[in-house]
């Protein structure tokens, strides 16, 4: 070979080496994010969306899960340690104010750089609707030959019936016919009866709404009659004995019983409480429109889904700028639709316009694989930053599963919205007072406090005036 | 014996032998087809041969099929069942690809056949067979067997909302294209709904019913033109009206909560009016209120237990004497029985109610006219927010 060839072939061998070098040299930054254990999120490390991230941002997304639920003892251990995260993620059952995320700000703890404190979730859920929503069960009704209640009166009985009828058919006196929780307001059967008897919104403090924003409705006579019956239903086995102790979780496991325990319960969304994934259950409940009470009063809990907080950089994090670009990535709307939809053509895509979204409206989303919800590994089920569009959310259209649960719920958010007061404007949410009243509900309802009691209502009254 | 003519020999031999190791291991592992073939097992057979297979999964587009699980898993303890609850055109997609693999994770299908899809798709490729033993098959209404087992008779029927009418106001379809019932009349959209499908599509050998029908209404000759039919006027004309929906239930939903003063929807969900619904089913109208629709139980070819779901269609069919509990949840109100053993769900009989029945091959060579019809109404009625 004479040297005249092998100059360039030599020469072009150091420069890709060179090149080769250079590119292993070029060092991706490294950002450690604290992400909430979920059951609904496989293996971070091989996150479909996590991995996407990567990709998009070019930062190696190191996770560390975080086990407590209780997001301030967390916070307070992680901020009293050394531990290095620069971003904490939250959302599912590791929740966290924007005021508490404020007191962590002004303890120099969590970094504001340009008044920004915190990042937001919004578009998970349908941003406005129904806020809660009764669910009995059909099974039930049909084996002995009931209709569905539209009044309170035709709930209680059929309540009795399902408490006295053995309507599961095992001979034991097992089921429970209205099943609830405290671990949220819409969980509460209680709540939900409430608004059979007076506009009652415990988000909103129990003010009215519009004109009557700044109306208390828990000190009137509408709601102690509501009390009075919902401490009826409770003194009569007809609301569960333990519903004020259950929690969510275990409110999810007495529905979902292959004993087929329950009656009827309230939700949010049907996928709060009953696995996905469980056709027969989820065929054996069917929505119930709000009933009327005795005075005519039939409401659907109005609720605004408020964008909740998604992530915080810490204030000790030197990456902050590497922090921001993946929280701003998240915020994207490619990146929250795969946060809220999974993998594009994969489990959703665009629609070509000729469905009928799932909330009656023109379509824009085919979701294939429904896995909101599910154990899966396409997307952190809601847990970080993003921002859906009101019109994918609500543009949603049927996979053509009967038992998909996004699907049942629009169906119970169209037939609520006759039953949704207009609602221009809402009373601020008081949480001493809300914290006040909701113990006051419970009181009167499990017998502490005696609701036919003048005097005891009247101190109830005085206590409620001194918020 | 030359060496080259021993080598041959042995070598023949040899291949002989695999052929028929192979021949073996072919018959050890025969095909749903193969099996749907065998009619005469007896249910204890069956269940013996079932409790060696894993969990049936059965794919349905009615979610009736729940109960006919939990009673079955009684039934026959030690075997499970698995639904996967679908609309029809879903359905045949996931059945379908299933098919491509060698063992499928289908074994008994469900589904409506009227559109022609469910017949072009997955019967006549062979992707589904017919699996009605013979003592079944003794008891079955004419018409309702052959390459397709139909399990039971349903209607795409139009109804009204009893909330707001104490009986029904119209008595001719041309009706319902008066702009008083502007946003009012609710039906699933055509292109995802198989029996509302077969009902536009059925209505277009109805043209000469519906053109005089709109003589009897209005006292007028139907101008057609732009080559539409009577039946392609009336549904455009209708689609004024109309609020597109996805399935039935939500039509009966609308009703019921006097949303809605008309649907359009199968016969079966007047069933839901048993715990209240207030829904009403036009049986009489001119020319006609719906069309007639079946629903077909078939076996998967490539059925990974092919005994347990032998023994599931056997147990939905309702046994030899038709009492079986399997069938009992489709003998509902608003359906007909397959069976001559089984009386009817319903109170009027089939042929009492003005329908029309679907013509399935004309449907099939007017799939591509009928898709843009309404591809192009549906676009109309995004644009139009409808």
């Amino acid at each position: 070979m004479s040297k005249r060839l092998l100059c360039p072939i030599l020469l072009s061998c150091i420069i890709v080496m060179l090149l080769s070098g250079c590119g292993s040299a070029v060092p991706r930054g490294t950002l450690h994010v604290a992400l909430p254990y979920s059951d609904n999120v496989q293996d971070a490390d091989t996150n479909y969306y996590i991995g996407w991230l990567e990709d998009r941002t070019g930062l190696d997304l190191e996770i560390t899960t975080v086990r407590q639920t209780r997001s301030t003892d967390y916070l307070d251990m992680l901020f009293s340690s050394d531990t290095d995260i620069d971003v904490i993620l939250f959302g599912g059952d590791f929740t966290v104010s924007p005021e508490t995320v404020e007191a962590y700000v002004r303890a120099g703890d969590i970094d504001d750089t340009d008044g920004v404190s915190w990042y937001a979730n919004a578009g998970a859920d349908a941003r406005e609707g129904a806020g809660q929503i009764l669910w009995i069960n059909y099974e039930w009704l049909t084996g002995l030959g009931l209709a569905i209640p539209t009044t309170t009166e035709e709930l209680e009985a059929v309540l009795c019936a399902f408490r006295d009828r053995d309507p599961n058919g095992n001979g034991l006196k097992d089921e429970i016919p209205l099943a609830g929780s405290m671990d949220a307001y819409v969980y509460s059967p209680v709540e939900f009866i409430l608004n059979a008897f007076v506009y009652n919104d415990p988000i909103h403090s129990r003010y009215g709404l519009g004109d009557d924003a700044d109306v208390l409705m828990a000190s009137s006579d509408g709601f102690r009659e509501g009390l009075a019956f919902c401490r009826r239903f409770y003194a009569e086995g007809l609301l569960d004995a333990h519903f004020a102790d259950c929690s969510r979780s275990l409110l999810s496991e007495l529905v979902n019983s292959p004993s087929d325990l329950v009656g009827a319960f309230t939700t949010g969304s049907i996928s709060d409480v009953v696995y996905q994934g469980n056709p027969e259950i989820m065929a054996r409940y069917v929505h119930v429109l709000p009933p009327e009470g005795p005075g005519g009063v039939r409401n659907a809990l109005y609720s605004v889904q408020e964008p909740t907080v998604g992530a915080v950089i810490t204030k000790r994090s030197t990456k902050k700028a590497e922090a921001r670009k993946l929280l701003e990535t998240m915020l994207s709307e490619e990146a929250s639709l795969i946060a809220r939809f999974g993998e594009r053509g994969v489990d959703w895509d665009f629609s070509d316009g000729l469905d009928v979204s799932i909330y009656g409206g023109t379509s824009t989303v085919v979701t294939r694989n429904y896995i909101w919800n599910t154990s899966q590994n396409k997307h952190l089920n809601g847990i970080g930053p993003m921002n859906v569009p009101e019109r994918y959310i609500g543009g949603v259209t049927w996979n053509g599963v009967n038992s998909d649960a996004e699907y049942i719920d629009g169906r119970a958010q169209m037939s609520y919205r006759e039953f949704l007061p207009a609602a221009d404007r809402f009373h601020e949410r008081d949480e001493a007072l809300s914290s006040y009243m909701d113990r006051a509900v419970a009181d009167f309802v499990l017998g502490k406090r005696d609701i036919g009691s003048d005097r005891e209502w009247e101190d109830y009254l005085k206590e409620l005036s001194s918020y | 014996m030359g060496r080259l003519f021993k080598r041959t020999v042995i070598l023949l031999s040899v291949l002989c032998l695999l052929c028929a190791g192979c021949g073996t291991a072919e018959s050890g592992s025969r095909s749903g087809a193969d099996m749907a073939a065998d009619e005469e097992e007896t249910p204890e057979a069956l269940y013996r041969k079932a409790l060696e297979e894993d969990v049936l999964i059965v794919y349905t587009v009615s979610t009736r099929v729940a109960p006919v699980k939990e009673s079955f898993e009684k039934a026959y303890p030690g075997l499970s069942v698995e639904i996967r609850d679908l609309r029809s055109p879903n359905l045949i997609e996931e059945v379908e690809a299933n098919d491509k693999n060698s063992v499928s994770s289908c074994d008994v299908v469900l589904c409506n056949d009227n559109s022609g899809d469910f017949k072009t798709r997955l019967v006549d490729t062979g992707i589904v067979v017919p699996y009605l033993p013979s003592d079944i098959a003794a008891h079955m209404k004419t018409g309702m067997t052959g390459e397709m087992v139909s399990f039971f008779n349903e209607a795409e029927l139009l109804f009204y909302s009893s909330a707001k009418y104490e009986k029904c106001p119209i008595g001719n379809l041309w009706e319902l294209t008066d702009p008083i019932y502007r946003g009012r009349v609710f039906m699933p959209n055509p292109l995802r709904s198989f029996s509302t499908w077969a009902l536009c599509g059925a209505s277009l050998d109805h043209a000469d019913e519906l053109r005089e029908a709109y003589r009897e209404y209005t006292g007028e000759d139907l101008a057609e033109d732009n080559g539409e039919n009577a039946a392609e006027i009336f549904w455009r004309r209708l689609s004024e009206n109309l609020v597109f929906t996805n399935s039935s239930d939500e039509v009966v939903e609308a009703l019921s909560s006097g949303n809605a003063d008309f649907g359009f929807c199968v016969s079966s969900k007047l069933r839901f009016r048993d715990i209240g619904y207030e829904i009403e089913p036009v049986w009489k109208l001119a020319p006609f209120t719906g069309c007639r629709t079946t629903y077909a139980v078939m076996m998967a070819r490539n059925a990974r237990n092919v005994h347990a779901a032998k023994l599931f269609i056997r147990y939905m069919l309702g046994e030899t004497d038709g009492s079986g509990e399997g069938y009992k949840p489709f003998c509902t109100v608003g359906t007909w029985s397959a069976r001559d053993d089984v009386p009817d769900g319903s109170p009027v009989p089939l042929d009492e109610i003005d329908l029309i029945t679907p013509d399935q091959d004309r449907l099939i060579a007017g799939k591509k006219r009928i898709e843009t019809f309404w591809t192009g109404i549906m676009k109309e009625s995004t644009v139009t927010g409808k």
